[in-house]
């Protein structure tokens, strides 16, 4: 039986200006011209002066179940695309279709909007409410933010002062209480301790085995890839140049094809990564 | 609405053109009441984030207009302004004018760093602008009332005798709040693609306190600068809302409607064209 897609995207494409004064010039020329967020006509727009395809011509499924990682070199259009998939940059062209009333949650950085000087209780309702939750679903998830952060009394202590890995775990939580079906994470787990790691890959798991939700984890590291990727996606210059359910293949593409871009020692260490990597 | 027929399920357009545009003009309003509570919370740390490490806190809204006031009293003293006649002691004339004045130029000062302030935490974790044009609001009425108390106090004091007109006072600041937020979202857009542009803006806008009757009346006689103080839009806002506490007249009428007129329409045009940008402007907020 055919998976039915959570989320379609078809000819995605987004540009930017290398040049800060010609970046701020067309800014400008935006506004004052009201070019709507995204262009309606079915051609692609032409690059001006100074601009590049940041994003070009992206097709990209994402079905129920998966986790799909996306790799790529610094610079290849990653995070460019999950805030596109997230609606935070308008596109230049295509069309991104998913499920009607389809919720994403984004995270590109776990403590972004969390606040140093409250504590780690009063953080879950004001980054729970920028997540668009009001106070009754937070007390409702209050209970299992408490119990997933595992930070016990340290919940009422000032979020400034946890340790990276505490704060990982708490904004890990809260987004996840968020109950989305499309859970983007971009390079958040990068922080936090290993245990909290394990216990974050487990959870995506299970997650996904609910019926009708996906996960889309960007990250360059080798060894979480291999550990939690269902389907890996390769990008590079803007481009998806690689798409395989075989993440070992897939991640070798990636180093074969990145060479220019990583350096070769840090190639071949990689390499070897994925070669001594046992499931 | 494009739709695709996969399988079973139905897609649609994720993100269609113009949902995240319009999204006062739309369904605003309503979106606006589920996110409440987040309005609140951003109040709440809006206030605490300035005063939560001072030993004195909030009373920093009550001592740094008297200073001003206190700073004009003495130069008033020294003989060095000479205001033009006025129909309530000078000091309590210059206390209400600067705060009216505030009014104007803190909701300016706070809406035209919008997206310099929170452009970065929109990036990461997006919520609808509306919001943020609510807690401008409501944090800006919070902080002007508290002062205002006291210099009402201080008006009484003065001898100043308000009559039930005064009740007015407070709806006859709207134009004034419309058109600072006005201007300020404008210049918002401008500060991150314009850099230029937003200095002049600011300096005119401090430049337009001086050509403001707030420490002189507006019947000073000053040969051509009387003749801009005349033009001046801000001239009418401000002389009306004073002249309606202190002495319960209205200053100008007809031209402070249709200065309130435009500054309403200005706004509604500020609203529409910071929503089409927004998107456009976070984009170059990161690549900048």
């Amino acid at each position: 039986m055919e998976k039915t897609p959570l989320i379609s995207v078809r000819g995605l494409s987004k540009k930017f200006s290398r040049d800060i004064k010609y970046n701020m010039y067309y800014g400008l020329l935006d506004v004052v011209s009201g070019r709507k967020a995204a262009n309606s006509s079915p051609e692609r727009p032409a690059l001006r002066k100074h601009e590049f395809w940041a994003l070009d011509n992206i097709d990209l499924d994402l079905y129920s179940g998966e986790i799909l990682s996306v790799v790529g070199a610094n610079g290849s259009g990653k995070t460019t695309l999950m805030r596109l998939l997230s609606n935070v940059y308008p596109r230049d062209h295509g069309t991104i279709m998913g499920r009607e009333g389809l919720r994403i949650t984004a995270v590109f950085a776990l403590n972004a909007g969390m606040q140093s000087l409250y504590t780690g209780r009063e953080n879950i309702y004001i980054k729970g409410a920028m997540y668009g939750m009001n106070k009754e679903e937070i007390d409702r998830q209050l209970e299992f933010i408490d119990d997933f952060s595992e930070l016990g009394k340290r919940l009422d202590t000032p979020f400034g002062n946890y340790s990276s890995g505490m704060k990982a775990r708490l904004s890990y939580a809260i987004a996840l209480a968020t109950e989305p079906d499309v859970f983007i994470i971009d390079e958040a787990l990068a922080v936090g301790d290993s245990a909290f790691k394990a216990k974050c890959f487990d959870n995506l798991r299970e997650f996904v085995t609910h019926p009708a939700k996906g996960v889309i984890f960007v990250s360059n590291h080798i060894n979480k890839v291999m550990k939690i990727a269902t389907r890996t996606l390769v990008m590079r210059e803007g481009q998806l140049i690689y798409n395989s359910t075989d993440i070992k293949e897939a991640l070798e593409f990636y180093l074969n094809n990145s060479s220019d871009l990583l350096g070769s020692q840090k190639q071949q260490r990689k390499l070897k990564k994925i070669r001594d990597y046992e499931f | 609405m494009q739709k695709v027929t996969s399988a079973s399920h139905e897609l649609v357009e994720l993100f269609p053109r113009g949902r995240s545009d319009n999204f006062l003009a739309r369904s605003g309003w309503r979106r606006l009441g589920e996110y409440r509570f987040l309005i609140r919370q951003l109040v709440r740390i809006n206030f605490n984030t300035e005063f939560k490490r001072s030993f004195i806190g909030l009373s920093w809204l009550l001592i740094l207009p008297l200073l001003s006031v206190a700073i004009w009293i003495l130069l008033n003293g020294a003989g060095i302004v000479d205001p033009g006649a006025t129909a309530v002691p000078y000091p309590a004339y210059v206390l209400l004018s600067t705060s009216i004045w505030g009014f104007f130029a803190d909701i300016y000062k706070n809406s035209s760093n919008l997206v310099t302030n929170y452009g970065r935490m929109l990036i990461m974790t997006p919520f609808p602008y509306g919001v943020l044009l609510a807690e401008q609001v409501v944090v800006h009425l919070i902080r002007f009332s508290i002062p205002f108390g006291l210099n009402l106090i201080v008006l009484l004091f003065f001898g100043v005798e308000f009559t039930w007109w005064a009740l007015l006072f407070p709806l006859s600041l709207i134009p004034l709040l419309l058109l600072g937020l006005a201007i300020g979202l404008i210049v918002a857009l401008l500060r991150i693609v314009a850099v230029d542009l937003s200095k002049l803006a600011d300096e005119g806008i401090r430049l337009l306190m001086f050509l403001t009757p707030i420490v002189y009346t507006p019947k000073i006689e000053l040969g051509w600068l009387s003749e801009l103080v005349k033009i001046n839009p801000l001239t009418y806002l401000v002389s009306f809302s004073r002249d309606l506490l202190t002495e319960g007249t209205f200053y100008a009428p007809v031209t402070y409607l249709a200065v309130s007129g435009f500054s309403l329409v200005f706004f509604a045009l500020a609203v529409r064209i910071y929503a089409k940008s927004q998107p456009r402007i976070l984009e170059r907020l990161i690549a900048a």
